[in-house]
């Protein structure tokens, strides 16, 4: 895979970037065109394009945006009036891929760099790798006629390129499927760096343990629509291997219980017939008046922490699947009522994590976000690590929601500490002891914060008005509303302990 | 930067996590301080950072380059930053109430257990069949209901049964069905793997809805009709295909050295053996219930066979109880001894002393006992005249012959009196092990005392010495010599003292000054003299517990000949306290 100039472009490096106005024909994937969003034009990157009954519909991700608010858009809603931007030509003397090589000089067809939008706005750190994926031939300056292929449907527009590529040789467009091209290329020119580092993250992730991204990134579209789950419908935020087929259907189905998936309501309605499961299939580790913490072991119940992982998957950017379920424990909270023990959140935990983390991903279904339920589950995760006497951090890296949560619960233990009446000085490592947090959350915590400073030749920790102020506010709040705390004394849980054999892999 | 700029000001202390930071309140300090402002910069370059990649990034593993950060998060974190955290909020697509008929799918049937609730029930142990009716399928079973009529109607329940009983069989002939694309699996096919397990309801309907489920294969291109995830198929395209997922983990890889060769091979030896040992022991079980087999059917031919006895001795009107017609196991170890003792006696007329038999076994026991008790005298006299036939023609110079004859030990003129320690009064041994011991410490001890009479003899000119002469008239005389005359110096009733003092010490440092006390003498003499009538009684009991020893030792073991090996020794001391000499002097 010729593609190694990848990154950088949306980053501000000095790539050129070629501008120049679009038709509805002409725009491809990888264009970068001004978009109506919410009453005002955003630049945004098509993904994807579609043929419906009333014309085309492109998928669009907003630069600077989380991809969670990308959509299908009407062509209606792109202003062509402005320049859009070309996708990065390829360099030609990287394009030496395919068994007909041209000379790359001769190459008439500049190839088009997938244009990373990943790179550019999401932070995802694999993402400069992935170029390759969503390559679209860049139109010529002849314009249009490449364009009959777009009528691909969209999840497909991402695979086959040949949709969207000019007709040329086949051999020039191979990239789009990654491992074959990735075989030719191997064996026809030294290793690029891109393809190494692929590989590399490849072997990372099969020997890294942790549930990092899928480096391929080619399920930069969601698939799913519509999801109907409980009370409620939720809309999907990213891409999750549910069944191909699903991407179909407007509405997916998944039991509140089981979290089984159906892309028929007929075939939901049997199954909730026959279905008796009322709560996560596990032990019951906590509960107050409010929540119950269900304790769920992966290797126990595959089925259900698959159907877990591939639901939250809907939710989470950085989660990959590409792993099965056996290593993590799943701490699944609950809200309870008479029709059985809703999942409100969840978050996984590895058995044994090398990296001293006590939390690998975290999750507050859609529907019962901005309720509190993050910081509970923060909260019970360090519970957890008090509990078996360990510091722990959460696996990172974390999302956009992941981090605001954390910051916010770090920022409130610390403080909630630092204000107890009496407490006259305290070390960063009595901090971390007493909260379970690592002592780097701790500083970072204090850093960001800004309330640890250097004073008259000492560090002082300083107790802002902002911080006290808040922290006032929130007492009183707590007051009005009552607080919804973990309380240590109601945890029956003892630090499971596994086997070696039981942490490995075999089935 | 103006603090650590070199703007001649001292660089901050490093902090270590151990140290104690004071806390204080913003309004301590000098807010114009420019250190404040030097730090804050620095610390929201920091900030930066971490905002985009750098905080949650693990060490060197991931691409760092700056990457600009979201605007929604920017905004958040810029809010918070500034204490505003209600705006610190970032745009989600919403979510809303769904018009499904919930309370009918869901019903209130959850009841909160007192206790936390503990579960290990899978999702498939709690949701019946796998298989759901869709829409098409309800059509079709609709249609197929009014055909076969109200009486044989196919219910849901059924339906789901049997499409999953086609989808898995399907799927164990065809598991690569969506790869290669066979041709969907005939009727036949599936009739043949109806065995004994499938449900009759599934088999009854089963024909008819065949076609249905082959033509809803047919439009999927033959692949499962229950949608499922896309796993590994270790093809290729696996690991770029983002549908594929759940993939199993390969161990990692461990290093590969001689020792962990020699030791994997070592494993599987051991694993090997450990099978090869369980398939014994089921071998083992089956030969064993084979014979067991095998002795259930000799016993129930020989029950036949006694029937049939039986059935003759009706028929010949032979009277007697039906005792030919029973396992007479108790009779099997008695049988033997009658047989010996009265080889005669007929089976058939011993029934009426069947009662009678239990004493006359007791009376037998004493019997035997009796004639091996007379076969160990008997050894140990025929161990007396070989030790005498061996010794013929022979002068015994031992210290302590065999048999030393009383009338020489009495007869030497003067005996020296020594001083001899008390000997211990014989326990009371009883059991098997204190036997030894007494044959090796107590009569040698005894033993050492008369050997040392012995030697000390040669100086008896100067100790003090006794004899015992009868004189005429039957009086009784004791000579002694060489007595120094210091009686003054022991108090007799000092000397009693002495008499009661432990025996345990085998040296006399006690008697040292007052040896040869007169007092002293006598007692020594009166106790020496009953240490050796004592002795020999001691010794005779031995005897006598040898050989009770011994003949329970034979009783138990049914051979004279098993016993220890000094026990041949000490049976020869039967004649008297010299015999046990000998089994410590030869």
């Amino acid at each position: 895979m010729g593609v190694r100039d990848s990154h950088g472009e949306a980053t501000g490096t000095p790539d050129p970037v070629e501008k120049g106005f679009a038709t509805l024909n002409t725009i491809r994937i990888g264009v970068k065109a001004m978009v109506q969003k919410d009453g005002e034009l955003r630049k945004a990157e098509i993904l994807s394009i579609k043929q419906r009954k009333d014309g085309p519909a492109f998928y669009v991700h907003y630069v600077d945006f989380n991809k969670r608010l990308d959509e299908w858009v009407p062509a209606s809603r792109i202003d062509l009036t402005q320049e859009v931007e070309w996708p990065q030509p390829e360099k030609p003397e990287k394009k030496k891929t395919g068994p007909g090589n041209k000379a790359p000089s001769k190459n008439p067809q500049k190839r088009a760099r997938a244009d990373s939008r990943d790179v550019s706005v999401t932070p995802d750190l694999l993402s400069g790798k992935n170029a390759n994926i969503a390559k679209a031939q860049r139109p010529s300056k002849a314009g249009g006629k490449e364009n009959r292929g777009d009528e691909t449907p969209a999840n497909l527009s991402f695979l086959g390129s040949a949709d969207g590529t000019p007709k040329v040789e086949s051999e020039d467009v191979d990239m789009v499927d990654a491992s074959a091209s990735e075989a030719k290329g191997a064996k026809e020119e030294d290793k690029t760096t891109g393809m190494m580092s692929r590989e590399e993250e490849l072997e990372r992730l099969r020997t890294g343990g942790s549930m990092t991204q899928n480096p391929t990134e080619i399920h930069r579209v969601r698939n799913l629509n519509r999801l109907q789950m409980g009370k409620f419908e939720v809309e999907p935020w990213y891409f999750s291997p549910y069944p191909a087929s699903f991407s179909d259907v407007d509405m997916v189905y998944i039991d509140e219980f089981c979290l089984s998936y159906f892309d028929n309501q007929r075939a939901f309605e049997r199954h909730r017939a026959k279905c008796t499961l009322v709560h996560p299939p596990g032990n019951e580790i906590y509960r107050d008046d409010y929540i119950s913490f269900f304790e769920v072991d992966g290797r126990r119940q595959r089925t259900w922490c698959r159907n877990l992982c591939l639901l939250s998957k809907l939710f989470l950017d950085h989660k990959t699947l590409y792993y099965d379920v056996d290593p993590f424990l799943f701490y699944c909270m609950c809200s309870r009522d008479e029709t059985g023990c809703h999942l409100v959140g969840y978050f996984s935990k590895e058995k044994d994590s090398a990296e001293g983390y006590n939390l690998a991903c975290i999750l507050t279904l859609p529907q019962y976000q901005r309720r509190g339920y993050g910081r509970l589950l923060i909260s019970f995760s360090y519970e957890l690590s008090k509990r078996e006497g360990k510091l722990g951090s959460p696996e990172k890296p974390l999302s956009d929601l992941g981090l605001l949560g954390y910051r916010q619960y770090w920022r409130e233990t610390l403080v909630e500490l630092l204000m107890e009446p009496g407490r006259e000085s305290i070390s960063e490592n009595e901090l971390a002891i007493l909260t379970s947090m690592t002592e780097k959350d701790v500083h970072e915590t204090l850093v960001v914060l800004n309330m640890l400073r250097y004073h008259k030749g000492n560090w002082v920790i300083v107790l802002t008005d902002a911080v006290v102020e808040e922290q006032k506010k929130r007492l009183e709040k707590e007051k009005v509303k009552g607080a919804r705390k973990i309380d240590p004394a109601r945890l029956q849980w003892k630090p499971p302990v596994f086997t070696a054999s039981s942490r490995t892999w075999n089935w | 930067m103006t603090r650590y700029g070199g703007m001649g000001r001292t660089r901050p202390k490093k902090l270590t996590s151990k140290a104690s930071i004071p806390i204080i309140r913003e309004t301590d300090i000098d807010i114009i301080e420019d250190e404040i402002q030097g730090l804050q910069q620095i610390e929201t370059g920091v900030e930066k950072a971490e905002e985009s990649v750098s905080l949650p990034t693990p060490v060197g593993s991931r691409d760092t380059r700056p990457q600009p950060i979201e605007i929604h998060l920017q905004a958040a974190i810029n809010a918070s930053a500034r204490g505003k955290i209600n705006d610190a909020h970032i745009p989600t697509p919403e979510t809303v109430l769904s018009n499904l008929r919930y309370d009918e799918l869901y019903p209130p049937v959850f009841s909160q257990p007192a206790t936390y609730v503990r579960f290990s029930s899978t999702v498939e142990d709690c949701c019946g069949c796998p298989y759901n009716m869709t829409d098409e399928d309800d059509v079709f079973l609709k249609i197929l209901n009014q055909k076969l009529g109200p009486s044989a109607r196919c219910s849901e329940d059924d339906f789901e049964e049997v499409m999953y009983f086609f989808e898995e069989t399907a799927q164990t002939h065809q598991p690569f069905a969506a790869v290669d694309s066979p041709p969907v699996l005939s009727y036949a096919e599936m009739e043949q793997s109806m065995d004994a397990a499938v449900e009759v309801s599934v088999k009854r309907f089963a024909k008819d809805v065949y076609d249905h489920w082959k033509s809803r294969r047919m439009t999927t291109g033959n692949r499962s009709l229950l949608p499922s995830l896309k796993f590994e198929t270790g093809q290729d395209t696996d690991d770029t295909d983002p549908y594929v997922c759940f993939r199993r983990r390969e161990v990692r890889q461990v290093r590969k050295t001689r020792g962990r060769d020699a030791q994997s091979a070592e494993k599987l030896r051991r694993l090997r053996k450990e099978l090869e040992d369980a398939r014994q022991l089921v071998a083992y079980v089956r030969q064993r219930e084979l014979a067991r087999k095998e002795m259930l059917n000799t016993e129930h031919q020989i029950y036949m066979q006694r029937s049939e006895v039986k059935e003759m001795k009706r028929k010949l009107a032979i009277k007697d109880d039906d005792e030919d017609l029973i396992n007479q196991k108790p009779k099997k170890k008695p049988a033997e001894a009658p047989t010996v003792q009265r080889p005669s006696a007929p089976q058939l007329r011993m029934p009426p002393k069947l009662g009678a038999q239990g004493a006359e076994d007791l009376q037998l026991l004493e019997e035997v006992q009796a004639e091996k008790e007379n076969e160990i005298l008997l050894d140990i006299k025929q161990n007396i005249a070989k030790h005498i036939a061996w010794n013929e023609g022979y002068v015994d110079f031992t210290r302590a012959p065999l048999s030393p004859s009383p009338e020489r030990t009495f007869e030497a003129a003067f005996r020296p009196a020594i001083t001899t320690q008390l000997p211990t009064p014989p326990s009371s041994d009883t059991s098997e092990h204190r036997l030894d011991s007494v044959m090796d410490t107590k009569v040698p001890s005894f033993q050492d005392q008369l050997a040392r009479t012995m030697e000390i003899s040669e100086d008896t000119s100067r100790i003090p010495s006794f004899r015992r002469r009868v004189g005429r008239g039957g009086r009784l005389m004791i000579d002694r010599r060489n007595f120094a005359s210091r009686r003054a110096e022991m108090d007799p009733i000092k000397a009693d003292r002495y008499k009661y003092d432990d025996e345990d010490s085998d040296d006399e440092p006690l008697f040292d000054r007052s040896r040869y006390d007169i007092h002293i003498m006598q007692h020594r003499a009166i106790m020496a003299a009953k240490a050796r009538d004592q002795a020999v009684a001691h010794a005779q009991a031995q005897v006598h517990a040898v050989q009770a020893q011994q003949r329970r030792f034979q009783v138990d073991h049914g051979t004279p000949n098993n016993g220890p090996p000094n026990m041949g020794h000490a049976t020869g001391s039967n004649s008297g306290p010299g015999a046990a000499a000998v089994t410590t002097e030869t």
